[in-house]
């Protein structure tokens, strides 16, 4: 292959280092008004009365709308969600009105002149309490609500979802094993972070039509939940998405569009506009869930996991209607990249008062696998076991079962780990640190990831060929920096055989690219790169039917090479493709075909939903993505700072089809999952958040850099575009487990809870050091 | 009340009115629609709005308005001399040292600040040099490398 | 933010005729990045905000072994930590500002700003509460100085009267040594959980620790245990612990009490164990 494999510049660069990229917030509207919110001071409270008259008689204010404005509820899965407040409130900062005004100041000065009367509602500040039977309601009404027929909300309790997963005999297994442990850890909130706060404008024109500017990973799947809500046709409704500065899943679904729609639709043919503060990003965009995990293993003597039992409890906040998905998907991960017969998984979504819960990087498997990976230490520690050992015995090899019974045909798990442990030098000790009281351990942690996505969910791509042989490649799988733009003009260079310079790619606008779900679950190198692929062919075959006329042969005998068609037994008899680019001229200067477009329309083949009772499907998603970090750490015993002095990054990446943009998504990963390992909480205090801003909530910078070294293992996917999976998300799962192992090793402190702070870290030696 | 200043972006005077509740930041974005500057956080923690103000690398978003009377500024749009780029800017695409590309005018501005003062800084003058910039996709790797790699070639030599 | 204006004096005659004006509806600015972040925030909602850069006479910093290190208002933390004196005589000092916020921060941001804010983790206030530094006031009824221990008083309470401004900070120069030492979450770009600094002068120890009570304090207990007798490694635990006993740190998002008080005795532990 000559294009894919290779590291080819991002498409986007140029734009990006001279700040001529355009983000949401960057483009420039005649007339724009400004929408601010005002938000609920009480983690759940019914609204008495709301007073906008001082807001409206304020001058320069054009509209203030509340949650009475429009009632329709909206969400992804399940449709639990208000844009604003109706009725009650049921989180801290919940939008109960909004205004749009002539400046930010005007709109900012109408918000604080709205009065709302509240009466406070008892509250859910923890997801096991909320599923307790004595609990508040949060949603009285939520048997009444839509929800996606794999969802399953319970009648009169906080659960949005539970999912079961019964496989094998799991009691069986737990009376017969040789030992059995129990474990349970928490995993707080964390958010996103990307350096872009979200930002979005809304303009609705007198004839109906509707366009939204949004910095969105998912455009189609914005316009599909907006045009529900607000009962718009699709027709008439345009999502357009510009450079998006980061998603992580935090621009995945809806949340502010939704309130600037309607004041948009009181203000026709004005831009009405709204971009987070970074403290409205901490508190008001979706965050990560929090989680309750429990996990039993039943262990045989000789290191095999014969069972595995294991409760799931998420904090999903106020509104779960992207959360399920979560929910569902750790299910279906729910013991990580290891073969076991026999597990007993329940997997509940539970309501709280606290922030909105939506997809973040790894879609529930970060958080399980702080678990898992964990746990697997600790089970190797218990029966003097090396973790690697443990790992061997149990890491899922080609062939074996996944939880849902899925038979899994490439693995790359054990080569995964194999290769990891040696550059993490793992059978070694570490160099010593030089002090006494800097002690330094090594951990290694594994994981895997599928795209938990429908099992029916569509992506389409086209290739226009312009007239001097160039292309322009529409699709709507978005570029939020992972590169996909960059991607998709490699797999398409590859299939017509030409340099990826000839390739302009243009996304985002939901009325000029066609058709993607979502760019989401680490899906788009193998969704949209699969469309991709077929959309190149359906061109070079659209251009071969052609040019058999012109070289008087049959098409069978054509071929593309650098750009020319090409006989098989007279090569020197080649033709430039584009003179095929409008079709055919023929002698008599007629013309035959027409300008060639290629199509790509793509469904993952054969994905079959789970069943309700048992979780089991026999292939819920397309594949599994695996792989393991290692981490070496340094810890100070007499501050109890954690230093990451190393973390090494092995995953199946099936294909890499660009080295140097692969090893960019390894990298940041590492570092993003560091983050979560030692700094990232959002401190949650009776719903209020704590720490909304940069001064408390701290990402690493700089300083924090370890060393990083990534590495794949290239076991082709056979269905992927030229071999590929996806492998956006699962290079940051294990890296927090691997820190905490490493800790571990080092100071032979267990920490059941993230993040691994300093203070948390001396706790533990203390209470190590009474026991001695 | 509005206040009448005058400056210069990127060599280019300016003259303008603006009130004292306005930063440089939003005089940049809004005033100017030089709009490489990002805001991220809007309170000196985050670097996106990171420029060149007399010299020196400053927070764009913590600068009122009436303080730019005489100043020069410089942004990322000045960096490149018309479609030649800057040796920072090309060795940032060579390194792909941009993902998202959302911090990569502030951390440009960081760089070529660092380098002027110091046109051969150890890897921890970076590091210490950069830590006011934060990016979420790259985890700094190869924005240190791509740094490194032009402080090698020494075109900041004075 | 809410609309001010902008005043631009050019003395600090002016400056001060200003303040003594407007009084509480006004305040100074130097660096910005602190005024700024909080007039953002609606924390502070002054009517008239006296930017101080004009005023020549505030810059610079100066030293001479017989007058000491003078720091004018206007001095950045850059240029105090990038001192070639500062950096000679005072390495406390300089580490403290070099620790501030990130570099586009310090480009901007004063010592002086950092001590009129008092705040209880002020990084500068540690090592110039050791070194007995003075503050310089200028006011209406012309200068005063004032020990900085008894310049602030509480969290952002400094005992300033109408229409004063602080001018610089005077640092006697004292042959020292010692250490400052910023415990943060994160090594850089972080506010302390806990900074403290303790120096050896004339054979006198002196410790002063950030962020454990309302304002900076010197831990005149500790300082006279170590006084009184040679520095064993016993006498150090005992300092170390008697200096946990000297402050009232908080929990908070930044970290909980306990922890505190343990980094203040590591403090204490660690830099005494370098001059031992």
């Amino acid at each position: 292959m000559k294009v894919v494999g290779t590291s080819v510049e991002r498409l986007d660069a140029v734009k990006k280092v001279t700040g001529t990229a355009q983000f949401a917030d960057d483009i420039q509207f005649s007339r724009p008004l400004f929408a601010q919110v005002k938000r609920s001071p009480y983690p759940h409270a019914k609204i008495l009365r709301i007073d906008t008259s001082k807001a409206k008689a304020l001058e320069g204010v054009r509209c203030v709308i509340t949650g009475d404005y429009y009632k329709k509820r909206s969400g992804l899965y399940l449709e639990d969600k208000n844009f604003l407040a109706v009725g009650t409130a049921k989180f801290r900062g919940e939008p109960v009105a909004a205004v749009a005004a002539e400046s930010k100041e005007i709109a900012e000065e109408a918000c604080r002149l709205i009065e709302v009367e509240y009466e406070e509602l008892p509250a859910v500040f923890d997801a096991l309490e909320g599923m307790k039977p004595d609990a508040p309601l949060i949603h009285p009404d939520l048997h009444t609500y839509k929800v996606a027929p794999i969802f399953y909300p319970q009648k009169g309790t906080n659960i949005s979802h539970h999912y079961v997963l019964r496989k094998g005999d799991p009691d069986k297994a737990f009376a017969e094993a040789d030992r059995v442990f129990d474990n349970s850890f928490y995993i707080p909130h964390v958010q996103h972070v990307p350096i872009e706060p979200h930002a979005c404008t809304a303009q609705y024109m007198p004839d109906g039509e509707l366009t939204i500017w949004a910095a969105c990973q998912s455009p189609f799947a914005v316009r599909r939940a907006l045009a529900e809500t607000f009962d718009f046709p699709l027709n008439k409704i345009r999502v357009i998405s510009k450079a998006v500065g980061g998603g992580f899943g935090c621009k995945a679904g809806t949340t502010l569009e939704g309130i600037v729609i309607p004041l948009a639709m009181l203000c026709p043919g004005r831009p009405v506009k709204l971009t987070y503060t970074r403290e409205d990003e901490f508190q008001y965009a979706y965050v990560r869930q929090g989680l309750h995990i429990r996990i039993q293993t039943a262990v045989r003597k000789d290191g095999k996991i014969i069972g595995s039992r294991n409760t799931l409890a998420w904090d999903g906040g106020a509104y779960t209607e992207y959360g399920v998905n979560i929910v569902k998907a750790a299910g279906w991960g729910c013991v990580g990249p290891y073969d076991i017969d026999n597990i007993a998984t329940d997997s509940y979504c539970v309501y709280t008062n606290h922030p909105v819960g939506g997809p973040y990087r790894g879609f529930g498997m970060s958080e399980i696998h702080f678990a898992i990976e964990q746990n697997l230490d600790m089970v190797a520690n218990e029966m003097d076991i090396s973790p690697l050992d443990i790992r061997r015995i149990n890491g899922i090899r080609e062939g074996g079962i996944s939880a849902t019974g899925q038979k899994i045909e490439v693995a790359g798990y054990q080569e995964c780990l194999e290769r990891a442990a040696q550059l993490l030098e793992y059978d070694k000790p570490c160099e010593p640190s030089g002090s006494p009281t800097k002690l330094r351990g090594k951990g290694l942690a594994g994981g895997w990831k599928a795209p938990s996505m429908p099992t029916d969910v569509a992506s389409s791509v086209i290739i226009r060929m312009n007239e001097d042989g160039t292309f322009v490649l529409l699709c709507s799988c978005h570029d939020m920096g992972q590169g996909s733009d960059t991607v998709m003009a490699q797999i398409a260079a590859e299939t017509l055989t030409v340099d990826p310079s000839k390739i302009t790619v243009r996304t985002g606008d939901t009325d000029h690219t066609p058709y993607e779900w979502q760019t989401v679950a680490s899906r788009s190198t193998y969704c949209a790169g699969n469309a991709t692929k077929l959309a190149a062919e359906d061109l070079r075959n659209k251009i071969l039917e052609v040019a058999q006329i012109k070289l008087g042969t049959w098409k069978n005998d054509l071929y593309l090479e650098d750009g020319y068609v090409c006989r098989k037994f007279y090569p020197d008899m080649k033709v430039p493709m584009s003179t095929f680019a409008l079709g055919l001229s023929l002698p008599d200067q007629s013309g035959i075909a027409g300008p060639m477009i290629g199509v790509g329309s793509f469904t993952v083949p054969n994905n079959i939903a789970a069943d309700i009772k048992t979780g089991l499907s026999p292939k819920p998603v397309a594949f599994w993505t695996m792989g393991v970090n290692g981490a070496e750490v340094e810890v100070d015993t007499e501050t109890g700072k954690i230093k990451v002095l190393k973390m090494v990054s092995v995953f199946d990446a099936g294909k890499v089809i660009n080295p140097q943009m692969y090893e960019g998504q390894a990298e940041g990963a590492m570092v993003q999952a560091m983050g979560t390992a030692l700094y990232e909480e959002l401190k949650l205090d009776h719903g209020r958040v704590m720490n909304p801003s940069f001064v408390d909530y701290k990402i690493p910078t700089f300083d924090d850099m370890p060393e990083l070294v990534v590495e794949a293992v290239e076991k082709a996917e056979p269905t992927g575009p030229y071999g590929a999976r996806g492998i956006g998300e699962i290079v940051m799962v294990p890296g927090a487990p691997a820190i905490a192992n490493a800790v571990a090793n080092a100071i032979g402190c267990r920490f059941l809870r993230m993040p691994l702070t300093p203070d948390v870290v001396l706790a533990a030696l203390r209470e190590k050091n009474k026991k001695q | 009340m509005e206040y009448r200043v005058r400056f210069y972006v990127n060599n280019e005077p300016i003259e303008l009115s603006v009130p004292a509740n306005r930063t440089l930041l939003s005089v940049l974005r809004e005033d100017l629609a030089l709009t490489g500057t990002k805001e991220g956080c809007g309170a000196g923690e985050c670097g996106a709005c990171t420029i060149i103000m007399d010299g020196k690398a400053v927070n764009a978003c913590l600068i009122l308005a009436p303080e730019l009377d005489g100043k020069h500024i410089e942004t990322v749009e000045g960096l490149a001399n018309g479609s030649e780029l800057s040796p920072l800017q090309e060795s940032f695409i060579e390194h792909m040292a941009l993902q998202c590309g959302f911090c990569t005018p502030g951390m440009l501005m960081s760089a070529e600040s660092l380098l002027r003062e110091n046109p051969h800084p150890t890897r921890a003058e970076i590091v210490d040099a950069m830590s006011g910039n934060l990016c979420r996709c790259t985890g700094y790797k190869k924005i240190v490398e791509a740094i490194e790699a032009v402080a090698e070639k020494g075109v900041y030599e004075k | 933010m809410k609309e001010f204006q902008y005043l631009l004096p050019h003395t600090v005659a002016e400056a001060v005729a200003l303040k003594e004006k407007y009084d509480k509806a006004a305040v100074f600015m130097a660096g910005a990045t602190d005024v700024v972040v909080r007039m953002r925030d609606y924390l502070l909602t002054p009517e008239y905000v006296i930017d101080l850069k004009a005023i020549p006479e505030l810059g610079g910093i100066t030293f001479s072994k017989e007058k000491g290190l003078h720091i004018g208002a206007l001095a950045t933390m850059n240029e105090i930590c990038a001192d070639e004196n500062v950096k000679q005589y005072y390495p406390t000092l300089a580490k403290a500002a070099g620790s501030v916020g990130s570099k586009q921060v310090r480009n901007r941001a004063t010592c002086i700003g950092n001590i009129v804010n008092a705040s209880p983790l002020a990084d500068t206030a540690t090592p110039l509460y050791c070194y007995d530094a003075i503050v310089e006031i200028a006011g209406p009824n012309g200068t005063r100085e004032l020990p900085i221990t008894e310049f602030i008083l509480f969290v952002r309470k400094v005992a300033l009267e109408r229409g004063e401004m602080v001018t610089g900070i005077r640092v006697p120069f004292k042959e020292a040594q010692g250490e400052f030492c910023k415990i943060s979450r994160r090594d850089q770009v972080d506010l302390s959980t806990v900074c403290g600094t303790v120096l050896k002068i004339d054979g006198t120890y002196r410790v002063a620790m950030g962020s454990v009570a309302p304002q900076p304090r010197r831990l005149p207990k500790t300082e006279a245990l170590l006084n009184g007798a040679p520095l064993t490694p016993e006498r150090i635990e005992e300092a170390a612990q008697l200096a946990t006993t000297e402050v009232s740190p908080i929990d908070d998002v930044r970290a909980d009490k306990q922890y505190r008080l343990d980094m203040v005795a590591y403090i204490v532990r660690n830099a005494l164990g370098k001059l031992a």
